[in-house]
């Protein structure tokens, strides 16, 4: 069995953010998995995402895990990829600061997000950018 | 939909059993506790209900889904003897905060195969505290190790790494999705929160069992308020995550809950009272996310309230009570749609129009959800079937349906995710 996600987190360290796409139906799955969430199918092929998508929604929670804790407040929202799946991580460059912030930049969803490696916590993870 | 076969015979859920629920630091009926006498408490509760001879109990489930607060596993190991069926089969099993429902199909299945008669579900979970070294010392437990265990149920591989937020992602962002999606101003969206939380504390005002037995207004007036919608408000019910506010949330208790389940057969012989039938069941389990551009559309919940209800023959007008996971109170709304018990973009105006509580129309979650009655993760689900139960045989005394129902629908989400749904006919 491959180690799946060691090489995905590794490959971030090195700026590739990779996903899988099925072998049998070409369906794509971020992040990387050993099946096909469509088929069930086993073969996967490596394949980097584009960045590319488009932030559906979010919002900021007060229970954030402790992990994240000395980030708070930060935004958290989901983002469709432009290769299909929808994927949920930390958003930069939109407004946590006021309950009213939040109301008003979510009526003006979808936004075009780009996705970054940006270590936090002591880690390599994917988190996405509004585009100016 | 998974191909949905049925049992050759249904079995009936005769014995049921539940704590109260509150914390074993300070809660008086079960201050003391350890994981093993709660368990007991409810699993006797059943069995002496039931009126089986222990001896006619031919296997056993229990569930807990921290074994890092209980420091127990394989539990089903040192829990026989306590519950008299040392040397029986015996399974611990989880489903997160499904696995009192899950329990339910899965007792009902060995039923049905004849292999055993009478099958004990137990369900027990501690969150207030931890097992230490001194057995007679719990250490107390901080919220946020509470939550660091439980959101490692939640795709640990990506998903907790990418910051994963529970109160946006299972609260805030499905409240915002329904409004959106419905076209209802955030103000009137505050409103049916407002409105289900009411049903949620005057039902949990009616029932001994629950953690919190006050109704919204009694705490409104204690805190000085003039009435409930400007304390729901106020600075004293912040946002958990916009826009879900800290009571629209579950309140995590320590408590069990249990059931004996049997063939009709077996349940002539010794059971005095009507019987409930467990008609139907089925699970979906996936991995997150669980929604995409629509955060009310889940296909796990769609998966198992079609598959159970089919297997139970039933349609969304059958349905005489439904209770629904309620971690976050906006699922009353949601699955209440999803299971057809309400019209898409309906069930917000039948909460404002008072028409869930006991008395109304289409009365759910009547023991007070997760907030009220309060949230021991493997027992709840348990706890409601409960309710369910008594609500069908008409024993639910202050907060009974007047007409009982003849079919409910018993809906619970695992962490994450397990969707599982249980129907009960009488």
């Amino acid at each position: 069995m491959e180690r799946m996600i060691e090489k995905f987190y590794k490959s971030l360290g090195k700026g590739k953010i990779y996903g899988t796409v099925c072998k049998k139906c070409k369906t794509f799955t971020f992040p990387p998995k050993a099946g096909c969430k469509n088929c069930g199918a086993h073969k996967m092929e490596w394949k980097q995402i584009s960045g590319k998508g488009e932030l559906l929604f979010y919002s900021s929670g007060n229970l954030p895990p402790l992990k994240f804790a000395k980030y708070h407040p930060y935004a958290y929202g989901g983002v469709e990829l432009k290769e299909g799946p929808v994927f949920f991580t930390l958003i930069e460059g939109v407004p946590v600061s006021s309950v009213e912030a939040i109301e008003k930049q979510n009526k003006k969803m979808p936004m075009k997000v780009k996705a970054k490696v940006k270590k936090m916590a002591g880690t390599n993870i994917v988190v996405f950018k509004v585009v100016k | 939909m998974t191909h949905v076969g049925n049992l050759r015979e249904k079995p009936v859920i005769t014995g049921i059993g539940c704590t109260k629920f509150g914390s074993v630091l300070s809660t008086p009926e079960i201050k003391g506790l350890a994981f093993q006498e709660l368990a007991c408490e409810a699993a006797f509760e059943a069995m002496d209900e039931a009126g089986v001879d222990p001896k006619d109990i031919d296997a056993f489930y229990i569930g807990s889904m921290l074994s890092q607060t209980s420091h127990l596993y394989s539990q089903n190991t040192q829990i026989a003897d306590w519950l008299g069926l040392e040397g029986k089969p015996g399974v611990h099993f989880a489903t997160a905060c499904a696995t009192t429902n899950t329990g339910v199909g899965l007792a009902a299945m060995d039923v049905a195969s004849g292999k055993y008669r009478n099958v004990l579900v137990v369900g027990a979970e501690i969150l207030s505290s931890t097992a230490t070294d001194n057995p007679l010392k719990k250490q107390p437990l901080d919220p946020g190790m509470l939550w660091y265990w439980t959101d490692f149920g939640v795709d640990q591989a990506y998903a907790y790494h990418h910051a994963y937020d529970i109160a946006t992602a299972y609260g805030g962002l499905p409240t915002l999705g329904y409004a959106k999606k419905y076209g209802i101003p955030m103000e009137k969206m505050d409103e049916a929160m407002f409105a289900v939380h009411k049903a949620v504390r005057l039902h949990g005002s009616k029932n001994p069992k629950a953690y919190v037995q006050t109704t919204l207004e009694q705490e409104a007036k204690k805190a000085g308020f003039k009435n409930a919608w400007e304390f729901w408000r106020s600075r004293k019910n912040p946002y958990l995550a916009w826009p879900t506010r800290v009571k629209s949330a579950l309140n995590t208790v320590d408590g069990a809950s249990a059931m004996v389940i049997s063939s009709k057969k077996e349940a002539k012989k010794y059971f005095r009272k009507e019987p409930v039938e467990v008609s139907g069941f089925h699970w979906a389990s996936g991995n997150y996310p669980w929604y995409g551009r629509d955060p009310t559309d889940w296909s796990l919940d769609k998966e198992a309230f079609g598959a159970a209800m089919k297997m139970a023959k039933i349609k969304a007008k059958d349905i005489g009570y439904l209770d629904v996971h309620d971690c976050m109170q906006i699922y009353q709304l949601i699955e209440s749609e999803i299971c057809g018990y309400f019209k898409k973009g309906e069930a917000w105006k039948a909460f404002i129009e008072g028409r869930t509580t006991y008395k109304g129309d289409k009365p759910m979650n009547t023991s007070g959800g997760r907030h009220a009655k309060g949230h021991a993760f493997a027992a709840s689900a348990g706890a409601e079937i409960y309710e369910a139960v008594k609500q069908m045989r008409g024993e639910a005394k202050g907060r009974q349906i007047p007409d009982e129902p003849e079919v409910s629908v018993v809906h619970n989400h695992g962490y994450g995710m397990h969707s599982a749904v249980t129907v009960l006919k009488r």
